[in-house]
C-alpha cells in the first residue's frame, strides 16, 4: 500500500502534476471540518455557512466539534488528530488552541493534506503551511471596541470574560485593554468561575458586584451576547442606566433589540456565516481548480450600532441562524 | 438546647453561613453588599440553584444522584423558545410541555436506575449528555439554532419573572419548593421512607418501604424542578439556550453536601440544604463586591467550600460525641 502510494507520487511528480493539482492527491477522502461547539449560537451560524455553501457547490463535508466544552484545550487537538488520521481530502480547521493544534496542522500539511484555517489562527496560518485563513482577529475586535468606548468618553472600562482560559476570547479583552490604555484610560479585567459560563444570573451578580466595588467603571465590554444582557441588567440594578456604556462582541436577537432601544451601544459582528460559507467555497475552488485567495480573508469586525441595527434585525428574522442567535 | 441544635444536620451549614456572611459584610464596606439590593442579588442567584438543590438533596438522602439536571434546565428553556418563537404557540401550554419533559426525563432516570441497578451517578451522567445532545440536535433540525428568543405572555412573565425592586419571584418559588420539601421530608411518612431507603436499603425493603417508588418519585421531582428553573431562566432572560444550567450539575450536589447531607445517604435536612445554597450564593456573589483580582475566585471559592464542609463535619462530630 505504502509502496503503491510512493510509485503513484513519483509518477505524478514526473508528469508534473505534483504541485499544480493537489486535488489529485487524495480524491476519495472526505472534506473534514474541525470547528467550534454547536451549542454556541456563534458556531451555529458558522455551520449554517458551511451547510449552505456545501449545498450550492455540491460538496460533501463532515462537521467535527466537541459537545462538552469543559476540556476544550485538550479535546480539540485530539479531535484534530483523529480527523488527520482519516486522511481527508481537505481539512478546514478552527485553530482555537494553537499550542496543541499547530504542530498537528504542520504534520497534516507536511503529509500533503491541504488545510484552510477559519475563525481562529490568523497569525499562524502562514507558518503551518495552510493555504489561507478566513475569519477575524480577536485582538483587533477588542481593540476596536476599546477605541469606540475611549472616543465616547469612557474613563474606566471593564472587560468581562465569561470563559477564562480560552486564549482566543481572552485576546479580545487584551485588545480592548490595549486600546483603552493607549487612550490613557483605566481598565478592569474581570473573570467568573468556569461553572457559571452559561448562567446569566451568576454573570449579572458578578458584574453587579464589580460595579459596586468599583464605582469609577463607566464602560463595559462583554465577549458574548448572553453576558451583554447580564451586564445591562447589572447596570440597571446599580441604578446607573445611561451612565455606563455597554458594548459587546457577537450578536443575538436580544442584543440587537437592546441596541435598537439604546441600552446597548454596539455589538461587534465577526460575521460567522461568512467564515463557514467562504471556507467551503475556497475548498471547492482549490480542490477543483487550484485557486485560492492570497493572504487572509477578513470577516470582521463589522460594528453594529443604532445606524444599521434595523437591517440586521430584519435579516435575523427572515433567515434564522445566519447572524447568530435568533 | 444548644446541644440539641448542634446535633441537627444544618448546624454546621448555619455556622458556616453566619461566619461567611459576616466575613463578606466586613470585607466589602460601602459597596452595598449588605443592602436590600445586594441581598436581593445573592438571593436571586441562590434561588435558581436552590430550586433544583432541594429535590437533589432529598434524592441524595435516599441514596441516589442526579447529574442530568443541567441539561434538563437547558432543554426546558429550549422547549419554551422553540414553541413560542418558532411555532408561535402560546406560552402556557409550552410551560406545561417543558414541565412534562422534565418529569419524563426524571421518570426515565428513575426507571433506569431501579431496573438496571446501575449507579445513578453513571446513569444520570449519561442522561445529561443524551438530553443536551437531543436538545441541540432537535433545535438545529427545527430552527437551525441552539439558542432562541422566548415570547412570553404577561401572565407568564408575572409568574416566572416578576420582580419586586431587584428581588426576583424565583425567591418565592425557592421558598415554596423548600416548604414542600420540608413537609415531605420531616412531616410525612414518605419522608421516613426517604431516610429509610438511603439509610439501609435492605432493611427498608424488609420493613415494607416501597423503595423503588420512593426513588422514582424523587427522580421525577428533580426533573420537574430542573424544568422549572429552565422556565424561570428562559422567561427572565427572554431566551432559551441548550447550555443553560450546566453549572448546576455539580453546584447542586455541592450545596447539598455543605448543607449537611451525607454523600452516602440517609442523613440530612431541607433547612440544611437551604442554608448551604444561601452560603453558596453569598460566596459566589459577595466575592465580586470585594473588587479583588477575579482570577483567584475559584481558588477562594474552593477553599471556602472546603472550610464550610470541614466546619460542618466538625460541628456534627462534636455534637454527636459529647453527651
Amino acid at each position: 500500500m505504502k509502496l503503491m502510494k510512493s510509485v503513484l507520487a513519483a509518477a505524478a511528480v514526473t508528469l508534473g502534476l505534483g504541485a499544480t493539482s493537489p486535488a489529485l492527491s487524495n480524491e476519495e477522502g472526505p472534506i473534514l471540518v474541525v470547528s467550534g461547539p454547536l451549542s454556541w449560537p456563534f458556531f451555529a451560524a458558522v455551520k449554517k455557512g458551511f451547510d449552505d455553501a456545501a449545498e450550492i457547490f455540491e460538496v460533501d463535508y463532515q462537521y467535527i466539534a466537541v459537545t462538552d466544552t469543559s476540556n476544550m484545550t485538550s479535546d480539540y487537538p485530539r479531535l484534530l488528530q483523529q480527523a488527520i488520521s482519516r486522511e481527508p481530502r481537505m481539512l478546514l480547521v478552527g485553530e482555537f488552541f494553537p499550542d496543541g493544534m499547530d504542530p498537528l496542522i504542520k504534520e497534516a500539511t507536511a503529509a500533503g493534506i491541504p488545510v484552510l484555517i477559519h475563525n481562529s489562527g490568523q497569525t499562524l496560518w502562514e507558518g503551518n503551511g495552510s493555504i489561507g485563513f478566513v475569519g477575524e482577529d480577536p485582538y483587533q475586535m477588542g481593540y476596536k471596541a476599546g477605541q469606540i468606548q475611549a472616543e465616547a468618553g469612557v474613563t474606566t472600562g471593564l472587560c468581562f470574560n465569561q470563559v477564562p482560559g480560552n486564549p482566543t476570547v481572552e485576546e479580545r479583552c487584551n485588545g480592548y485593554v490595549a486600546a483603552m490604555k493607549e487612550a490613557g484610560k483605566e481598565t478592569v479585567y474581570q473573570t467568573i468561575g468556569t461553572g457559571d459560563a452559561t448562567n446569566p444570573q451568576a454573570m449579572t451578580q458578578a458584574i453587579k458586584g464589580s460595579l459596586q466595588a468599583n464605582p469609577q467603571i463607566d464602560g463595559i465590554y462583554t465577549l458574548n451576547a448572553v453576558p451583554a444582557m447580564s451586564a445591562l441588567r447589572a447596570v440597571d440594578e446599580v441604578g446607573r442606566k445611561g451612565e455606563i456604556m455597554v458594548g459587546t462582541a457577537d450578536l443575538s436577537n436580544e442584543a440587537l433589540l437592546a441596541i435598537k432601544n439604546g441600552d446597548l451601544a454596539f455589538a461587534m459582528d465577526q460575521q460567522p456565516y461568512l467564515q463557514g460559507f467562504m471556507s467551503i467555497q475556497i475548498a471547492h475552488q482549490y480542490l477543483n481548480y487550484g485557486l485560492h485567495p492570497i493572504g487572509h480573508v477578513k470577516t470582521g469586525p463589522l460594528v453594529i450600532d443604532s445606524s444599521n441595527v434595523e437591517e440586521t434585525l430584519k435579516v435575523n428574522k427572515e433567515h434564522a441562524g445566519v447572524r447568530g442567535a435568533s | 438546647m444548644l446541644r440539641n441544635f448542634m446535633k441537627r444536620p444544618e448546624a454546621g451549614a448555619f455556622a458556616a453561613f453566619v461566619i461567611t456572611y459576616l466575613f463578606f459584610a466586613l470585607a466589602t464596606p460601602g459597596t452595598g453588599f449588605v443592602s436590600v439590593n445586594g441581598t436581593a442579588g445573592w438571593l436571586n442567584l441562590a434561588a435558581e440553584l436552590g430550586i433544583v438543590a432541594i429535590p437533589v438533596g432529598l434524592l441524595m438522602i435516599s441514596g441516589e444522584f442526579d447529574l442530568s439536571i443541567g441539561s434538563t434546565v437547558g432543554a426546558s428553556s429550549m422547549i419554551l423558545a422553540l414553541g413560542t418563537n418558532q411555532y408561535g404557540l402560546p406560552v402556557w401550554p409550552m410551560v406545561f410541555l417543558a414541565l412534562a419533559a422534565g418529569a419524563a426525563i426524571g421518570l426515565a432516570n428513575g426507571l433506569a436506575v431501579v431496573k438496571t441497578k446501575l449507579p445513578s451517578f453513571i446513569v444520570t451522567l449519561a442522561t445529561n449528555f443524551i438530553v443536551i445532545g437531543a436538545t441541540m440536535g432537535i433545535s438545529r433540525l427545527i430552527a437551525n439554532v441552539t439558542s432562541s428568543s422566548i415570547v412570553a405572555s404577561d401572565s407568564a412573565k408575572f409568574v416566572f419573572a416578576a420582580r419586586w425592586g431587584q428581588a426576583n419571584i424565583s425567591i418565592l418559588w425557592w421558598l415554596l419548593v423548600a416548604f414542600i420539601g420540608y413537609r415531605i421530608l420531616s412531616r410525612s411518612i414518605f419522608g421516613n421512607w426517604i431516610y429509610a431507603t438511603g439509610g439501609n436499603l435492605d432493611a427498608a425493603r424488609g420493613a415494607g418501604v416501597p423503595v423503588q417508588r420512593v426513588k422514582i418519585s424523587l427522580f421525577i421531582a428533580t426533573g420537574l424542578a430542573a424544568a422549572l428553573v429552565g422556565i424561570l431562566q428562559g422567561v427572565q432572560w427572554n431566551s432559551g439556550n441548550a447550555t443553560y444550567g450546566m453549572g448546576f450539575v455539580f453546584q447542586a450536589p455541592i450545596v447539598v453536601v455543605i448543607g449537611g447531607v451525607l454523600l452516602t445517604g440517609g442523613y440530612g435536612s431541607v433547612t440544611g440544604i437551604v442554608l448551604g445554597t444561601a452560603l453558596f450564593g453569598v460566596i459566589s456573589s459577595g466575592i465580586f463586591y470585594t473588587g479583588w483580582n477575579t482570577d483567584w475566585i475559584q481558588l477562594f471559592l474552593g477553599l471556602l467550600l472546603a472550610a464550610a464542609v470541614l466546619a460542618n463535619n466538625y460541628v456534627r462530630r462534636l455534637a454527636l460525641s459529647s453527651k
